[in-house]
């Protein structure tokens, strides 16, 4: 029984290395894309309606800063 | 609907740009763009599913340019939170809202930001004559409850854009019949595709797939959509259990009924509704009655140019629950 356990481990011990080399390629990538959607997530939270305002500010006729502000 | 009408297509034709209706031979290869599959059911939805709400509503738009717009919106009103007792609880909440738009033809950015802190955000961009691309997410401060969807849209027929081309000469053969196509993807691991087409100048005919991949789920529902200048028929089926059928009928310019019927074979849950939709000069009026007691109506009356009063009423008899709600839109 004993014999057996230890021929188990040493197997395993040979395609263990390869399969966690896979295993961190994709568990890196899940985070680095985890990590971009996040910081994504924030940008466009806070930059969204200033990037409209930046754009319809620039495009034609161009509006002035006040009209920004005033009710009329 | 600007545009160019060929006679003997699915638009239906504006009173200013139709044209004498001829006895024409159909040229299947030559039929318009179908409309987008999530808008199959789009008449019976506008004059079923008006905006209803509660409480006080006032809505100033200011455009700054053709293109540019701001919004400013109070809405002040008890909001219904979800509760597990069939009695339905309502907290008044305030809030104030601002919005953003950018509307070009090629480029169309909408935000609202609400006071505390969530955003929904659309965009839509024509990256070419034929495929589009489109974007809307709901950001907010608290984790996990943020959604975002992007679709990529392809139509076949390149000359049914805006600007309108000019009328191609006779004997001009597009290519094949046309069709929509889209893919979606979401957070969640949510992906969609669906696929309508024209199969003749009435009838188009289309179907979707989708996989959720959160609540692992996934499905696939067909839909159709019959038409011509006094009606629209859509029915649609899918394997999570719905069907929803629909029919709307246009009594003159002014008046229009419809009816649509939801089942879902799944949980044996019925709902039917029937409503009619009068678009008078200076007001438009939508009424609606359930078949889970619940009648609702709308109005919208036009004061003055770029004033409109709102009315909003929704009165579900078996849950005595009683929304009424005025407002005024400003630009």
């Amino acid at each position: 029984m004993g014999s057996r356990v230890t021929l188990r481990t040493k197997g395993k011990g040979v395609k263990g290395a390869k399969a966690s080399e896979e295993k961190s390629m994709i568990d890196s990538f899940k985070e680095w894309s985890t990590w971009t959607m996040k910081k994504a997530k924030v940008v466009t939270h806070y930059g969204f309606i200033p990037l409209i305002i930046i754009i319809g500010m620039n495009s034609d006729p161009k509006p002035q800063v006040y009209q920004l502000l005033s009710p009329v | 609907m600007a545009g160019l009408v060929p006679p003997g297509t699915t638009v239906k034709p504006d009173a200013s740009t139709a044209k004498p209706k001829e006895e024409e031979k159909v040229d299947y290869m030559n039929l318009p763009c179908p409309i987008p599959y999530e808008e199959i059911h789009r008449e019976a939805l506008m004059s079923l599913k008006p905006e209803l709400f509660e409480g006080l509503r006032f809505d100033f738009t200011k455009g700054l340019n053709q293109k540019f717009s701001l919004s400013h919106s109070v809405i002040m009103g008890p909001t219904e939170i979800p509760s597990q007792s069939t009695e339905t609880i309502k907290i008044p909440t305030a809030h104030y809202e601002f919005g953003a738009n950018y509307i070009d033809p090629k480029l169309m950015l909408i935000g609202r930001v609400l006071t505390d802190g969530r955003l929904n955000a659309r965009v839509k961009c024509d990256l070419s004559d034929n495929l589009s691309l489109k974007a809307n997410a709901q950001l907010t401060n608290e984790p996990h409850m943020s959604h975002g969807m992007i679709n990529f849209d392809y139509k076949s027929a390149p000359g049914l854009t805006y600007p309108p081309p000019p009328p191609p000469p006779p004997k001009h053969k597009m290519q094949g019949k046309d069709y929509r196509t889209q893919f979606q993807f979401g957070n969640g691991a949510l992906f969609g595709a669906s696929y309508i087409q024209n199969v003749s100048p009435h009838l188009s005919l289309g179907g979707e797939v989708f996989w959720a991949g959160q609540h692992r789920k996934s499905g696939i529902g067909y839909a159709a959509r019959y038409e011509n200048d006094k009606m629209v028929a859509t029915g649609q089926v899918a394997s999570t259990g719905m069907v929803a059928l629909s029919y709307v009928q246009k009594l003159s310019e002014k008046v229009s009924l419809a009816t649509d019927l939801m089942y879902n074979y799944m949980s044996r849950d019925v709902t039917s509704s029937v409503g009619y939709d009068y678009i008078l000069r200076q007001c438009r009026l939508r009424g609606k009655i359930d078949s889970n007691g619940c009648a609702a109506a709308y109005l919208e009356e036009r004061l003055n140019m770029g004033l409109n009063f709102i009315l909003s009423a929704e009165i579900d008899h078996r849950k005595k629950d009683y929304k009424f709600g005025f407002g005024l839109t400003v630009g």
